[in-house]
């Protein structure tokens, strides 16, 4: 734990007079690490959209088809009938793989929206999109079979490839017996650390709100990894913190002019966007990260670069003052880096709050480990969450297993270490908002262990100082 | 000495009313943070002990606190009748020291923050100079490296439209200092609004091009990238060397409607004159508000800026019928900003355009070489096959000594280069051109009008 690390360290306090000698005061050497970035599958090389959206989908099945079926095998006996759709029969016990696909009335879908005959006005947002009539269908390359049985409809989540073992009835329909997933990949070898390095994810920054309330948090945490912050036991902890992780949600959703695209041109002329000045901001607060810790950061939903979760990095002409630091990096969403060895995968959070609005799981953390154990980034892309058509490979597939796999954005603070079958060991986070929760989180690179920080300050209604800032 | 900073501290909360944040302290007195808490709870002690001043102060506790079965490292800001309730909350304490030190009972913490948030924009290249770590890769990279990191990059695209300041600020030639910058950004309208000759476009200089292109210019000398933004991208409008016509031609093609605009108006008309006025200035407006997004550190500048603009832009309606009032380069340096250009007279015969640039108006320390316009009479076969001498402008070379009196001659029917002076210089020039007027008409032998009353 950090706190202990901190209280075993050697340092007077603070709460006396200060030395006369010209002693200017204790200097710690931030700790280095070996860093390692792995996100070039995530850059975008050329863009032509002129591609159809299917072609992902033909990418994903051919590449996870052969993973399905060695899994299927595994589970249900080396001799079990893997068919094609096409090939079914009817009565038999056989194992298809394809595509899950929910259908939901709620569904928003552009085609109703502008179809006359419908007449339907655009539907609100709404939390939720499941509902009592949602239907699973399984595709694969040439047809697609409706499913019932033994599957939790509410959970499915439209875009993952599965294996499901039944039978097909008379009325056309497949039942299903058992279903599996491609489960955790392979995991490179964590090599073993000697002492304490810890690595700082925190997201959800809102800057340029209206509400300025967690400012104080925010410069509370930047000094505090800056080593101001604390007596001399627990700066010395700090130089530890090799890393610091921004995983989006850096501009709050309000500094998004929405106006500026509805309003007519010569009426926003004088006016600047709202995210300038929180574009500035950003920069002046990552000066004074940056000068003393390497930092990486993601961008988030509504952070200016483009929309689909492939985000490409912040240009660096955005940060003027801090990108003269070699220690900023500026990297895109979904983000893969080693970090001493420890393999990081994250995201800013925008698959598993797609999944949350289509499925009726809750916590962010059981979608992640949902995400995980059908070892797809974002299977919702392109169907409700927009994506890049890619069409030799899908991106979003996770090839090597990460050791901490994270998320940001996220209501509340959350995390569990999850095993995998051939002994992975993979750490999920979930990377609370900051500028809610005022809650960062950290990860401990020995112990693969992640412990929240939280920071408060009073405020004239009382004593709000603890309880509200702690996660759940 | 040790005893200075009680007296220093003294003085800000008690004359000054002001929060003394540690980190604020630190910065000010230029010393480690860890000293700078200390020094205030120094000072609270002694200031305690000596009298019951009304001093007030906050602490930072931090230590290990468990919720609800989850434990987690809790920092916290609280107030000195919140220290101990705080403390006693924590399961383990790591460090508690001295936050802030004030007059006033705060109730809220949010004056910490601007406290702090102040203190550290005024001393931002220094932030992390007094705190406890050293990282020891965060040092900025020079400017080479920089420039090689950028060229890393896969290059922009040739149309940025609102610019990377720090990209403009590579253009090949030395930026200037910042006492041209307010010149430059006239100088950029007013080359930008220098009329167009559509078909001397080869010889035409196109400096009011160049204004355009230093944003379409690819990132390429080493950056500039600490010094202001903003002054290199004004600086950028005044070199003008005749080499930069080959990068006016290719940014030609790549420059904004502002060109379209000039070619619009290049039909010498009296009619489009007001319209291409009107497109100029509107591109200039335009231009103007995208210059000031780019610009957001240097605000003040600006607005003075824009002041010099506003001013300047109020006669332009007037010269819309002028014809051929070309500037001399003395007004132009005294009155800086020219605003309009107003588009090429009807066309004489012949047709030699010259513009003016700014960069040799603009006053300045620099000792290059520029070129300037001066009066020459040119003789001529025109279409008639009569010989015709007339006086035009040319441009010529000359460095800065050279240029002293103000040339104040108006051209003659065949008008070249447009920018607009100020009123006053329109008035004097109207002036001159009486004047020189009736020197012509001396010459001719005729007498004056004006004769007829200095005989008497």
């Amino acid at each position: 734990m950090f706190s202990e690390l901190s209280a075993q360290q050697r340092g007077s306090s603070l709460l006396c007079r200060p030395a006369s000698s010209e002693d200017q005061g204790p200097v710690f050497e931030r700790a280095s690490q070996s860093y390692c970035p792995r996100s070039e599958r995530y850059t975008v090389g050329e863009r032509s959209f002129s591609r159809q959206y299917a072609h992902i989908y033909a990418a994903r099945l051919m590449q996870m088809r052969p993973l399905l079926s060695q899994r299927a095998e595994n589970k249900w006996g080396s001799d079990v009938a893997i068919r094609r759709l096409c090939h079914l029969q009817t009565g038999e016990q056989c194992c298809i793989v394809g595509t899950l696909f929910k259908r939901m009335e709620l569904q928003p879908s552009i085609l109703k929206e502008i179809s006359e005959e419908h007449n339907l006005l655009p539907q609100p947002p709404r939390a939720k999109y499941i509902g009592e009539a949602d239907e699973v269908i399984l595709e694969d390359e040439l047809q697609r079979i409706k499913l019932e049985g033994k599957i939790d409809r509410d959970r499915c989540i439209t875009g993952s490839i599965v294996a499901v073992y039944g039978a097909e009835r008379n009325d056309g329909k497949f039942t299903v017996e058992d279903f599996c997933t491609a489960d955790l990949p392979a995991q490179p070898e964590r090599p073993a650390l000697d002492s304490d390095r810890y690595v700082l994810l925190a997201s959800g920054l809102g800057l340029g709100s209206t509400n300025a309330d967690s400012m104080l948090g925010l410069q509370l945490l930047i000094d505090m990894v800056g080593g101001q912050l604390g007596e001399q036991r627990e700066q010395s902890a700090t130089a530890n913190i090799a890393r610091v992780l921004l995983a989006g949600g850096l501009l709050s959703q309000s500094a998004q002019d929405k106006d500026a695209s509805t309003k007519a041109k010569y009426q926003t002329k004088k006016t600047q966007a709202g995210s300038v000045e929180a574009v500035r901001q950003l920069d002046e607060l990552l000066l004074q990260l940056v000068a003393s810790v390497p930092v990486d950061v993601m961008p988030g939903q509504y952070d200016p670069t483009n929309y689909t979760p492939q985000q490409q990095p912040l240009h660096r002409c955005m940060f003027p003052l801090s990108s003269v630091y070699p220690t900023l990096q500026l990297v895109s969403n979904p983000y893969q880096a080693d970090v001493d060895g420890v393999r990081f995968l994250g995201t800013s959070g925008q698959n598993v709050s797609d999944i949350q609005k289509y499925t009726s799981m809750d916590s962010h953390l059981e979608i992640l480990e949902e995400t995980l154990r059908l070892r797809h980034l974002a299977p919702t892309a392109p169907d409700t969450l927009g994506c890049y058509p890619f069409y030799q490979r899908d991106p979003f597939i996770l090839e090597e297993c990460p050791h901490v796999y994270f998320s940001g954005s996220a209501p509340s603070f959350d995390s569990k270490l999850i095993k995998g079958a051939d002994g992975q060991q993979v750490l999920l986070v979930t990377v609370p908002e900051f500028c809610s929760t005022q809650t960062a989180c950290l990860v401990n690179l020995r112990t693969l262990d992640v412990e929240p920080i939280s920071f408060s300050a009073f405020s004239a209604d009382g004593d709000e100082d603890s309880e509200m800032n702690v996660s759940h | 000495m040790d005893e200075l900073y009680l007296d220093n501290i003294d003085e800000y909360v008690n004359d000054h009313d002001k929060i003394v944040t540690y980190k604020w302290l630190s910065l000010t007195l230029g010393v480690h943070v860890n000293t700078a808490k200390q020094m205030l709870y120094h000072y609270l002690d002694h200031k305690r002990k000596e009298s019951s001043a009304q001093l007030h102060a906050t602490y930072l506790v931090s230590g290990k606190f468990v919720d609800k079965g989850q434990t987690s490292h809790l920092v916290s800001v609280v107030r000195e009748d919140q220290l101990e309730d705080c403390k006693a909350r924590m399961s383990l304490i790591v460090s508690v020291h001295v936050y802030s030190v004030q007059k006033a009972l705060l109730r809220d913490s949010s004056p910490l923050y601007s406290v702090d948030y102040d203190a550290v924009r005024d001393h931002l290249q220094s932030c992390a100079k007094y705190s406890a770590i050293r990282c020891t890769s965060a040092v900025p990279l020079s400017s080479v490296e920089l420039q090689q990191a950028r060229e890393r990059q896969p290059a922009p695209t040739p149309e940025p439209v609102v610019k990377v300041p720090s990209v403009n600020g590579e253009a090949s030639h030395p930026s200037k200092p910042s006492t041209k910058s307010q010149k430059g950004i006239m100088g950029m309208f007013s080359n930008k609004a220098a009329p167009k000759h559509q078909d001397s476009v080869t010889e035409v200089k196109l400096e009011q091009k160049e204004v355009v292109k230093p944003e379409v210019e690819p990132p390429k000398s080493k950056a500039a990238a600490k010094v202001s933004p903003a002054l290199n991208f004004f600086g950028n409008q005044k070199t003008k060397k005749p080499n930069k016509s080959d990068k006016a031609d290719e940014s030609l093609q790549s420059s904004s409607r502002l060109e379209q605009q000039q070619h619009q108006s290049s039909p010498p008309e009296k009619k489009p004159e007001a319209a291409a006025e009107e497109s100029t200035k509107g591109s200039k407006k335009e231009s103007r508000s995208k210059t000031k997004r780019t610009v957001d550190s240097d605000s003040e500048e600006e607005k003075m800026d824009k002041k010099k603009r506003r001013r300047i832009k109020k006669p332009e309606p007037d010269s819309s019928d002028e014809d051929i009032i070309p500037d001399s380069p003395q007004p132009m340096q005294t009155k800086e900003p020219e605003p309009e250009p107003s588009p090429p007279p009807p066309s004489p015969p012949q047709k030699e355009f010259e513009s003016v640039s700014h960069s040799h108006s603009v006053p300045g320390g620099t000792k290059i070489r520029k070129r300037r316009r001066v009066l020459k009479p040119k003789t001529f076969v025109d279409d008639e096959g009569c010989i015709v001498t007339e006086k035009v402008y040319e441009s010529e070379s000359y460095s800065e000594a050279e240029d002293e009196a103000p040339v104040k001659q108006a051209p003659t029917k065949c008008s070249t280069a447009k920018l607009h002076a100020a009123g006053n210089n329109k008035e004097e020039e109207k002036k001159s051109q009486k004047k020189t007027s009736a020197n012509t008409n001396k010459g001719t032998k005729q007498a004056s009008i004006m004769g007829f009353f200095q005989k008497k």
